[in-house]
């Protein structure tokens, strides 16, 4: 393989999209030819400088928040909240996101009793919803300290058990506070913790005895459930953060938690 | 229930993506308003359309809906921009050696590399914005961009080489 071949598929070896042979090829002409291992080299830094944070864009809270208003109940005032130019589909998208709107609402409330093959599907696809909630309805906290000592006594009286809070800042893990929640059927408390811009939040209630820490990893959507016992606590961990940062952070509920 | 079924789907499927749906609209119409107004417009589209929705990437779906929303809201509002329909040959070359060094590029000022790439025609940005920052994969890119993989591989070559000889030329400028 000479340069002018081997260029454009370095793209492909640089994102793993290659077949193992021309992979191979690749490599080996790379490894030849300082010319190539250079360009090589530039592209590789290129790349990992575009996965830093400043480079995306995350969507403002408020968007979340008026995505999440428009479809479930869209009450447009007329021409006021879209230039004219866009009012005519717009309009059309209403009409038909009201009905959807209402029948989401009614399969939230009827669906997950339902069906369901498991209990922990179940509470999974609960603990899911919850977490989406929270970040999508500015109802991420109800008390905001990365304190565990002012986020513990927050709890009592509020809920018939007092969840294990830990701050977790020193591991990168850091405590942003708690908020009350309801999964199946019962209050429940939410830690919220923060891991980058990644918000994590632990769902906690008293474990009937029965349950054992499965700790298995779950993809819901993009999210990743992960199921432990902590201290009598049935706990559920859920975020967007990879599954590896989100065992590490699961390992230290479970070893200091 | 189907309607309700679907519907619920479309909360858990389809929401979670608002961040790669938002990072997209903005580096393809680059303003922070504006791209609030594209992802909008997209999501209230994608409820309309969720029925046509048969399984794969839902990212992928819900981002190809957001590009072609996006690049609409270009012709209409900033006509002169680029469209994504755009003739592979004229744009060929770049795959040329770009002569950059790793080190300049570890170096490199963020702004200035936001800058370079800001300057991409959209056809080339958006392929370095969907594999580089958002880590879709070539096939995702594909679904997304309604074209070949093999034109996503030949297209992205392009685009870093672009990319990469407007940064050499910047750090050239600026040293």
């Amino acid at each position: 393989m000479n340069c002018d071949d081997a260029r454009p598929l370095i793209h492909g070896h640089l994102d793993g999209e290659l077949d193992l042979v021309r992979d191979l090829e690749v490599e080996r002409h790379i490894d030849e030819c300082p010319r190539c291992t250079r360009e090589y080299a530039a592209l590789r830094a290129m790349r990992s400088r575009l996965k830093e944070e400043e480079f995306r864009f995350a969507a403002p809270l408020e968007l979340k928040e008026k995505i999440r208003r428009a479809l479930p109940a869209p009450q447009p005032s007329r021409g006021n909240a879209y230039p004219a130019r866009r009012g005519s589909w717009v309009a059309r998208a209403v009409r038909f996101a009201v009905p959807m709107a209402i029948g989401a609402m009614l399969a939230l409330v009827i669906i997950p009793r339902g069906f369901g093959p498991n209990a922990n599907q179940r509470v999974a696809g609960e603990v899911v919803a919850s977490h989406v909630r929270s970040l999508m309805a500015g109802h991420l906290l109800d008390v905001v300290s990365t304190d565990q000592h002012t986020v513990k006594p927050w709890f009592n009286g509020k809920l018939d058990f007092s969840p294990p809070v830990t701050d977790f800042a020193k591991d990168g893990f850091p405590l942003v506070g708690g908020r009350l929640d309801y999964i199946e059927g019962r209050p429940v408390s939410a830690l919220v913790y923060q891991h980058g811009k990644h918000v994590i939040n632990v769902f906690m209630w008293p474990a009937a005895g029965d349950e054992t820490s499965a700790e298995r990893i779950k993809t819901e959507h993009g999210y990743h459930v992960e199921q432990l016992v902590v201290a009598g606590m049935n706990c559920w961990v859920v975020s967007d953060l990879n599954p590896q940062e989100l065992d590490k952070f699961a390992g230290l509920l479970r070893t200091k938690g | 229930m189907p309607d309700e079924t679907k519907a619920v789907d479309f909360d858990r499927t389809f929401l979670p993506h608002m961040d790669a749906a938002y990072n997209l609209a903005r580096w393809l119409v680059r303003d922070d308003h504006d791209a609030q107004d594209v992802v909008q417009e997209a999501y209230l589209r994608a409820v309309r359309f969720a029925g046509g929705f048969r399984g794969g990437d839902p990212c992928a779906w819900i981002l190809s809906i957001v590009r072609n929303t996006a690049y609409t809201w270009l012709r209409r509002n900033r006509g002169s921009e680029s469209s994504p329909e755009f003739d592979e040959k004229l744009h060929g070359g770049s795959t040329e050696e770009c002569g950059l060094e790793a080190d300049a590029v570890r170096k490199a000022d963020g702004a200035m590399i936001r800058a370079a790439l800001d300057e991409l025609p959209g056809e080339f940005r958006e392929v370095i914005v969907m594999r580089d920052i958002e880590g879709l994969s070539y096939k995702e890119i594909a679904d997304a961009a309604d074209v070949p993989i093999g034109t996503v591989m030949s297209r992205l070559a392009r685009a870093r080489g672009k990319l990469a000889l407007s940064l050499k030329d910047r750090i050239a400028k600026e040293g």
